[in-house]
C-alpha cells in the first residue's frame, strides 16, 4: 500500500529548508509541543491546533519567542466540526498535517477513545483532503496499535485478530485503519512511536506516563505484584529521538507509509532487566534502602487479575489506585513483540540504536533524584 | 572431627483454643460500627462471625480456658512461653491502680506467672513474648524448640497465646475481622502429632509504622520470601508442601499467594475462618485443631504454617504429620 504523492517529488515544499505550512494537532501534548518547536526552529510556517485557550497559553509559554511565528487555531476533537476554525484560505496553503492529538491514557474508556482518537482522526483526514497543496498527512500512532499480537511486528498494517489490552490501543488501530482506507487519496504516513521513557538521553522526565508511574509505585512499596513475564521485551525511546524522527519522516521527500519510531529488539530491555536497574537505582536512596522494600513479584495473568479483582477487600485506596493504573496495560507485559524498524533505518541514514539499559538507568536516576518531579534534580 | 550437630526431633501437639464469649455476626458488628469495612466486603473476604469477650472476660481468662482444653497434657511442662500480640495483654494488673499509686508493679502482673501458678507447674520457667504481633504463636514454637535443643533436661514446653482487644477498639485490622481468643499447644521431645521440620522468621523493623497500604504492598513479596527461605532451610520445595495452614485473612490473598508459590489453591486450609475470623496470633493453632478433628492431614504429609504481623514480622513453621 503506497502513499500517493500529491505534488511532484521535485516540488516538495515542506522540507527541512523551512518551506511549507504545517498544521500540528495536539500541539499542547508532550510530543506535539516539541515537534512544533522543531518545525518552527526549522523555519517552517506552523499552525498549532490546540484545544483551549489555556492550552494555547501553555504552548506559547513553552515555545517562548518561537511562538510569535506560530499561528494558533482552536480545535476540539470532541466537537462536531473540530476544524471549522481552519478557514478555506488557510487550507489552501497547508502542505502538511501532523495529527498527533489523542487521548493517550491506557485506561481511557471506549466512548472517549472512539470520539477523540478514532473520530478525531476521521476529522483530521477530512481536513487533509480539503488541502489542495497537501504533500504529507502524518498520523502519530503507537507501536501498541499492534495490540496483543506476538512475534515479529512489521512496519505494515496489522490485523486486529490478537485483540487489544485496552481501548487506547484499539482506538489507535482503528485510527490507522481510517488512514489506510484513504491510502489512494492521500500522501500518508503512520508513525508508530514506542513508549517515551525520557525527554532525552540524560534521563530527564518532564511528563509522566504509565511507565514512570509504575516505577513510582514500586519505589514507594505499593506494588507487591507486577504483571508480566521477566523476559518480555520493552521498547523505549526518548522524546528527542521521537521528535527528530517524526520531523524527518513527515518531510514529503521521505517515502510515505508505516514506520516504527522505535528501536528493534536488540535495543530493547526485558522486564527483569528493567526491574534490576530500577531497584539498583532505588537502593542508592537511604530511605528506600532502610525500608527494605522488595522487588515486586512477577505474577501470571490469573494471579494479577485475582489481585485486581480482590484488592478492594484487602487494601486501601493507594494500592487500589496503583493497581488501577497498572491493570490497563498489564496484558502487554506478557506479550513478546519483535519490533521491526528496517524502514525507519532506511529513512534515517544516520540512525544508531541506543543502549536501552543506559537510558533506563539514567531515567530511573532522574526519577529518584527528583522524586518523580517533586524535587529539583541534583545532577 | 565432628560433623554437623543433629538436633533431637521435636513435635508439636495438643492444639486447643478458646474464644470470646459473645459470638457476633458480621452484619451485627458492622451495624454496631466496630469495623471500617462494610458487611459485604467482610463477607466477600470469607468472614461470617467473630467472637468478642464480654466485660468480665480477660485475656488471661482466654489463655486459661485454652490450656484447660488440653486437660492433663499441660502437666509436666518444663517451660511456658506466653505470647501476646498486644503488649498490653502481657499485664493483667489493674492499670487504674498504677494511675492512682504510680507504682509500676501494677504494670508487671504477668499472665505467664499466673498460669504457671494456676497449673501448678512449679518447676516450669516462664517467658513472655509480646513484640511479634500476629506471628507470636509461631514465634513461641520456635523459642520452645530452641529451649528443647539447648536445655537437655527439658522435654515439654507449653506455648500459649492470648489477646483481647481493649474496650472500644475496632474489631478490624488490616481489613481482617478480629476475634478475641487464645490458643495453646505443646512442643515436646516426645513423639506427637506433628514433627517440627523448620521454623523461619523475617522481620523488617523499618516498616514498624507501615500504614495499611504499605503493609499490603509488602505482604505478598515478603510472604513469598519467607516461604521460599523456610523451605530452602530443609531442602524442600513448594511442590512437597501438602497443606498450607495460613492466618485467617481475605481468602483471595492466599489464592494469589498459592499461585505465586506454585501450590494448588485447594491445598490452602483455613476451615475455622467463617466461624472464628482472625484470632490474632492463634489462627494456625485454631485451624490445626479443626483439621485434627476432621482428620484431613495424613501421616507423612507436610504442613506449612504462615503468619504475617505488624512489626513487620513474617513467620513460618514447617510440620510433618507423624
Amino acid at each position: 500500500m503506497n502513499p500517493v504523492p500529491r505534488r511532484s517529488d521535485s516540488g516538495s515544499s515542506g522540507g527541512e529548508n523551512g518551506e511549507g505550512l504545517v498544521l500540528v494537532t495536539g500541539a499542547n501534548g508532550y510530543l506535539g509541543r516539541e515537534l512544533s518547536r522543531r518545525f518552527l526552529a526549522d523555519g517552517m510556517e506552523v499552525v498549532l491546533a490546540v484545544r483551549s485557550s489555556t492550552a494555547r497559553s501553555d504552548v506559547a509559554a513553552a515555545l517562548g519567542p518561537l511562538a510569535e511565528r506560530a499561528r494558533f487555531v482552536a480545535v476540539d476533537l470532541t466537537e462536531a466540526e473540530p476544524f471549522a476554525a481552519v478557514h478555506p484560505a488557510l487550507r489552501r496553503r497547508i502542505t502538511s498535517v501532523v495529527h498527533g492529538a489523542a487521548v493517550t491514557r491506557f485506561n481511557v474508556d471506549r466512548e472517549v477513545a472512539a470520539l477523540v482518537n478514532v473520530e478525531g482522526t476521521r476529522h483530521a483526514l477530512a481536513l487533509a483532503r480539503s488541502c489542495p497543496e497537501l504533500e504529507s498527512f502524518t498520523l502519530v500512532g503507537t507501536v501498541y496499535s499492534s495490540g496483543l499480537q506476538v512475534g515479529r511486528i512489521a512496519e505494515e498494517a496489522h490485523s486486529d485478530e490478537a485483540g487489544f489490552a485496552n481501548f487506547y490501543e484499539w482506538s489507535k488501530w482503528e485510527a490507522e485503519q481510517l488512514v489506510l482506507a484513504q491510502a489512494d487519496e492521500l500522501p500518508w504516513r503512520v508513525l508508530r512511536v514506542a513508549t517515551v521513557a525520557a525527554d532525552d538521553d540524560t534521563g530527564a522526565v518532564t511528563h509522566h506516563n504509565a511507565f514512570h508511574e509504575t516505577l513510582k509505585l514500586c519505589f514507594y512499596g505499593l506494588l507487591a505484584l507486577l504483571p508480566g513475564c521477566g523476559d518480555t521485551p520493552l521498547y523505549f525511546v526518548t522524546r528527542a529521538f521521537a521528535v527528530d524522527a517524526v520531523r524527518r519522516l513527515t518531510d514529503p521527500a521521505c517515502p510515505g507509509g508505516i514506520y516504527h519510531v522505535a528501536h528493534d529488539r536488540s535495543a530493547s530491555i526485558t522486564l527483569d532487566q528493567l526491574l534490576d536497574i530500577a531497584f539498583e537505582e532505588f537502593e542508592s536512596v537511604d530511605d528506600f534502602r532502610k525500608k527494605r522494600i522488595l522487588r515486586p513479584l512477577l505474577a501470571d495473568e490469573e494471579s494479577f487479575d485475582l489481585m485486581v479483582d480482590g484488592v478492594t477487600g484487602f487494601a486501601g485506596s493507594l494500592v487500589t489506585q496503583a493497581l488501577a493504573n497498572v491493570a490497563p496495560f498489564a496484558r502487554q507485559l506478557y506479550v513478546t513483540k519483535d519490533l521491526d524498524n528496517s524502514r525507519l533505518r532506511s529513512a534515517l541514514h544516520d540512525y544508531e540504536a541506543p543502549d536501552a539499559a543506559s537510558l533506563v538507568r539514567a531515567t530511573c536516576h532522574q526519577l529518584v533524584a527528583t522524586r518523580w518531579g517533586r524535587r529539583a534534580a541534583h545532577v | 572431627m565432628s560433623g554437623p550437630r543433629t538436633l533431637e526431633p521435636v513435635y508439636v501437639d495438643d492444639f486447643c483454643f478458646s474464644l470470646g464469649h459473645r459470638k457476633l455476626s458480621v452484619e451485627d458488628t458492622v451495624a454496631a460500627g466496630h469495623t471500617r469495612t462494610d458487611a459485604a466486603g467482610l463477607l466477600d473476604a470469607g468472614f461470617r462471625y467473630h467472637h468478642v469477650c464480654d466485660d468480665e472476660q480477660s485475656s488471661y481468662d482466654l489463655a486459661a480456658a485454652a490450656v484447660a482444653g488440653m486437660g492433663d497434657r499441660s502437666s509436666g511442662a518444663d517451660a511456658i512461653v506466653y505470647a501476646t500480640c498486644l503488649p498490653l495483654n502481657g499485664n493483667v494488673g489493674d492499670v487504674a491502680r498504677f494511675d492512682r499509686s504510680k507504682d509500676v508493679k501494677h504494670l508487671m502482673d504477668y499472665p505467664a506467672s499466673r498460669l504457671q501458678a494456676d497449673l501448678g507447674l512449679d518447676d516450669a520457667i516462664v517467658l513472655g513474648l509480646n513484640q511479634q504481633a500476629c506471628t507470636s504463636m509461631l514465634g513461641s514454637i520456635r523459642v520452645a524448640r530452641g529451649l528443647l535443643a539447648t536445655e537437655p533436661d527439658m522435654r515439654r514446653v507449653l506455648c500459649v497465646t492470648a489477646d483481647r482487644f481493649p474496650p472500644g477498639a475496632l474489631y478490624e485490622q488490616a481489613y481482617n475481622l478480629i476475634s478475641d481468643g487464645a490458643a495453646a499447644c505443646t512442643v515436646t521431645k516426645d513423639v506427637g502429632a506433628y514433627k517440627l521440620l523448620a521454623a523461619h522468621q523475617v522481620t523488617n523493623g523499618a516498616m514498624v509504622t507501615a500504614d495499611d497500604d504499605e503493609t499490603v504492598g509488602a505482604y505478598f513479596s515478603y510472604t513469598h520470601r519467607l516461604v521460599t527461605e523456610l523451605l530452602a532451610k530443609v531442602g524442600r520445595t513448594a511442590g512437597e508442601v501438602d497443606w498450607v495452614v495460613p492466618q485467617n485473612t481475605n481468602a483471595k490473598a492466599w489464592q494469589i499467594l498459592a499461585r505465586l508459590l506454585a501450590i494448588p489453591a485447594d491445598r490452602v486450609l483455613c476451615p475455622s475462618m467463617p466461624d472464628v475470623a482472625h484470632v490474632i496470633s492463634g489462627d494456625n493453632v485454631v485451624n490445626l485443631a479443626y483439621l485434627t478433628a476432621s482428620n484431613v492431614v495424613q501421616p507423612g504429609q507436610v504442613v506449612l504454617l504462615v503468619m504475617a504481623g505488624y512489626g513487620m514480622n513474617w513467620q513460618g513453621v514447617l510440620l510433618e504429620k507423624a
